[in-house]
């Protein structure tokens, strides 16, 4: 017989308000069934527990249904306080009365009643719980970091700093990411290669860091503590065993007319290259695109040079295949095409650049050796119109979110033209100043008090071109004026999109992502490093915008959050599995189809003689994560899911 | 020689080589428009088969039958097209080895019957090809058209009026080659999610989860219409259904043996995030 207790939380006023907790108490207490039915203002409180634990022992109930918040919320509290009471935890439910109730209706009454229905198709399914034991898995101590901008960077020294063993993987030939293009770094004006160069070679020295750069993620599977990666190592068509960077081959390559990608378009490469001098590793690879060798089958110009015979045009792409126990992806991002806004001309004006193009053109390492020149003609320009959300906070033609950090380094820009090219005028059209940042404000101010940078509070219509100059038609909003300014130069401070292929990627490790392609966290406030798949943690711009010091302040907390994972040497797992009923079911294998996970195989029911009668389907519960896909999907209904079994979802619906 | 003395010829031939155990065709029935499934295990049992315009029943059912198959050994079997697409989602299935199917393919055009070339399930994947991409065309049946020119209240009642008649006798699911379950949804009690009795509820029940379990399955042979002794038009509800699918997911049931089942397969592409 059944002796089941039920507790109904207050939630202080948040159930009380709306739900006459005393009433259901009464009411619920005569269901059959149940031994004991409680009220309390808060059941989560230590009294509110002991309570519980109380009642439990003095009625021996078989059963406990926790009337209160949603399970996403307390659930593991009052499992755990009903295994203290000697309990199984899996004879607990939480009846959902707040989320599901009381915070969504107005009438007393009605919510009452509806409380009263969510409770006794609780107590239901109680009924009908079995004691179910949790499982464990093992973990492999060894950690992926896709991407190696300065995120996947700071994950992987974090991780590997602590004494685990990271691969980081980076699909360009170096490490460095978008950090390593910029000039100088806001607020501070430090030199952006300088802070992040130390950083690549200490990755890349590391003893618990094995570095694959040129590589890209196959696929991914298995789950939390147990995934199985398969990397792509594209072909470099350098030995990398061998070569030494000694970079003769790049010297002799005749190719040279190669838009550089590290340059934005501004410089040159050649087709075999390393993207920047303090490329980590220093080792080339040849562009199979550009390669005059591999489009007209002449050339080998490069292996010639060699003196240590590291090229091999044969070379192919390597697979490699590692266990991992947890997954940081740290993709980054990628600036928006700005060519939607054809009346801004950029793409028909040479002198209409975008914010990445100019850090390359102030950087030291960039085309103009950090001079501040025109695209054009080479001139110093006198004056630079920079234009602000350029794509970002744009309904229409960009992206509706606010890109976060082109509010501060359009300020640098102003700053470091003002530094280089003394009695330059940089105008700025700004919608906000959004500079919230520690000395983020200072910065902005001392770019307008000390740089004298000009704000118009407006947008830009118009940019065309006459007499040498761009004209830039604004309108200055403080006034209630329109602007028209000629200017030199033009700098658009570009919105930041989520990589092209960054659906595709989330696809391929199963993660979640918005509307843009950002990947999605598991709670935006109290889970923001966490996927929603479980052991795949995300770092950096991948997720959303993000300046240097969040990016690197998510990057350490994902690190965190895979070290904790690997201080254990199990890992525990809800027992909520599938189980097939051999006896019933048709071996149709639209499971085996269905399931994400691959949990479940084929297997052969054999007779005496070892003939085989059927094949069947079969559940690994050390693959199957408990979605309930092939439950669904079972004609046969041979499927069932320990924790919600069809018995306990019938009761649940039946008592309603 | 008439199509029909020609098939018999080759059942014959098929039989006296042993290429084959059985052949299952048709035979007169009670009357001239109704044929019977004739089991053909020797040269001489041949004499029975008739093939006409009447010969409009689906036999691919009769191959799932528990055991036919699992001597390893070959059965013809007199199919139209809808029957090789029915036999091809077996096989996608793993109901049956499509190999150990030799199929006897015909095809009824108005008075006439005519022989489809070819002997396995994948020799007819070109004209079931052109079957897909001339489905939209295809003419329908002016009861579809008249339900869907109802609002979603009249069809309710319609489908009720019609289910109304239901006596749950579940000769559908046993004329329906894709109900091949050992164990149906309905004769699971525990719990009981359908309705045994013959009431507006449960016959609902039953019939729309016939509906779900056959979308992008149904080939529609018409073994269920004409299954039904209350004349429910259950091969509607189906053939909207595979219109959906089609629109849909660009399923087509039962092109080829290795055809994933449309809602069990996941594509990468897909735009749906949810099933992550």
């Amino acid at each position: 017989m059944a002796k089941i207790g039920v507790f109904i939380c207050h939630c202080g006023e948040n159930i009380a308000s709306k739900v006459d907790c005393n009433k259901l108490a009464t009411s619920i207490g005569e269901h059959p069934g149940v031994a004991v039915a409680l009220d309390y203002k808060y059941f989560c409180s230590d009294p509110g527990q002991e309570r519980l634990k109380k009642a439990i022992k003095e009625n021996n109930l078989t059963g406990v249904v926790v009337a209160a918040c949603s399970p996403m919320m307390h659930e593991a509290t009052f499992r755990k306080a009903c295994a203290e009471a000697g309990l199984n935890p899996y004879l607990c439910e939480i009846a959902n009365i707040r989320e599901q109730c009381s915070w969504v209706h107005t009438d007393y009454d009605m919510a009452t009643q509806k409380a009263m229905e969510i409770t006794r198709s609780m107590v239901e399914k109680v009924k009908r719980n079995n004691k179910l034991q949790p499982i464990e898995v093992p973990v492999t101590r060894r950690a992926l970091v896709i991407g190696g901008g300065i995120a996947g960077i700071q994950a992987a020294l974090d991780i590997a700093n602590a004494g685990q063993q990271v691969v980081l993987v980076e699909r360009e030939p170096s490490l460095g990411g978008h950090m390593a293009q910029l000039s100088e770094t806001f607020p501070t004006l430090d030199c952006s290669q300088c802070i992040m160069t130390p950083r690549m070679v200490e990755a890349s020295q590391h003893p618990n860091i094995r570095l694959l750069t040129y590589a890209e993620i196959e696929s991914v599977d298995g789950y939390i503590g147990n995934f199985q990666v398969r990397i792509r190592m594209k072909a470099r068509y350098v030995d990398m065993s061998t070569c030494t960077g000694c970079g003769d081959c790049i010297t002799k390559c005749p190719t040279k007319k190669i838009s550089s990608e590290f340059d934005c378009g501004m410089g040159k490469r050649t087709a075999i290259y390393t993207p920047f001098a303090q490329s980590v590793p220093n080792i080339p690879v040849i562009d199979k695109a550009s390669c005059t060798y591999f489009k007209n089958g002449k050339c080998k110009v490069c292996m010639k040079s060699c003196e240590l015979n590291s090229i091999n045009f044969d070379m192919q792409d390597e697979f490699i295949d590692l266990d991992f126990g947890a997954i940081v992806v740290a993709t980054g991002f990628q600036v928006q095409d700005n060519s939607v806004y054809g009346e801004y001309g950029y793409g028909k004006y040479k002198d209409v650049i975008n914010g990445l193009q100019f850090e390359r053109l102030a950087s030291a390492s960039g085309p103009t050796s950090g001079k501040i020149l025109r695209p054009s003609d080479g001139k110093e320009p006198e004056n630079i119109v920079f234009i602000q959300c350029a794509g970002s906070r744009d309904c229409s033609k960009g992206v509706r979110y606010c890109s976060k950090i082109c509010c501060m380094y359009t300020a640098k820009h102003s700053m470091l033209y003002a530094h280089k090219v003394h009695g330059g005028i940089a105008q700025i059209f700004y919608m906000d100043i959004r500079a919230a940042g520690k000395g983020y404000d200072e910065f902005t101010r001392r770019a307008i008090e000390e740089d004298k940078a000009a704000y118009f509070r407006g947008r830009v219509s118009k940019v065309w071109q006459e007499n040498g100059k761009l004209m830039v038609r604004g309108v200055d909003t403080l006034l209630g004026k329109p602007v028209v300014i000629a200017a030199d130069m033009v700098v658009l401070a570009t919105a930041m999109v989520p990589q092209p292929d960054a659906k595709d990627f989330a696809k391929t490790i199963g993660i979640g992502y918005d509307e843009y392609g950002f990947f999605n966290e598991a709670h935006l406030k109290l889970r923001p490093v966490e996927s929603s798949t479980a052991g795949v943690f995300l770092a950096g711009a991948c997720q959303s915008p993000k300046d240097i010091p969040d990016s690197v302040a998510q990057a350490s907390a994902s690190a965190s959050k895979v070290l904790a994972l690997f201080s254990k040497d199990k890992l525990e797992r809800e027992p909520v599995v599938a189980s097939n009923n051999e006896t019933t079911c048709a071996g149709c294998w639209g499971c085996v189809l269905a399931c994400p996970y691959n949990a479940i195989e084929k297997k052969d029911i054999l007779d005496r003689s070892g003939k085989v009668i059927k094949r069947v389907a079969s559940v690994n519960p050390g693959l199957c994560q408990g979605c309930g896909t092939c439950v669904t999907f079972c004609r046969s209904n041979s499927l069932d899911l320990a924790g919600f079994t069809e018995k306990q979802i019938f009761a649940e619906v039946m008592a309603l | 020689m008439t199509i029909q003395e020609k098939y018999k010829a080759r059942v014959k031939e098929l039989l006296s080589t042993g290429a084959v155990k059985m052949v299952i065709g048709y035979k007169p029935g009670s009357t001239a428009e109704r044929r019977r499934p004739l089991f053909m295990r020797s040269p001489e049992e041949a004499d029975q088969l008739v093939l006409d315009t009447a010969c409009i029943a689906n036999l691919a059912g009769y191959l799932v039958a528990e055991g036919l198959l699992s001597d390893d050994k070959r059965v013809g079997i007199f199919l139209k097209p809808d029957g090789i697409r029915s036999i091809n989602i077996l096989a996608a299935e793993a109901q049956l080895n499509i190999d150990q199917i030799v199929v006897l393919g015909f095809d009824i055009d108005g008075q006439e019957v005519n022989a489809l070339e070819g002997e396995s399930a994948g020799d007819f994947s070109a004209l079931i090809e052109s079957i897909k991409d001339h489905a939209p065309e295809a003419p329908r049946n002016p009861l579809i058209e008249q339900i869907e020119q109802m609002n979603p209240i009249q069809r309710f009642d319609f489908w009720q009026t019609e289910f109304s008649r239901c006596i749950k006798c579940y000769a559908c699911r046993q004329a329906c080659p894709m109900c091949y379950c050992r164990r149906c949804i309905v004769d699971s009690n525990q719990p009981q999610w359908i309705n045994t009795s013959s009431h507006t509820l449960g016959n609902l029940e039953w019939n729309i989860i016939r509906a779900f379990h056959l979308s992008g399955r149904c080939v529609g042979c018409g073994n269920c219409d004409r299954a039904c002794p209350v004349n429910i038009p259950l091969r509607l509800i189906n053939a909207r259904m595979g219109q959906e699918v089609l629109g849909a997911f660009d399923h087509f049931a039962g092109m080829s043996e290795t055809q994933e089942p449309v809602l069990a397969s996941f594509k990468k592409d897909d735009s749906e995030t949810f099933i992550l």
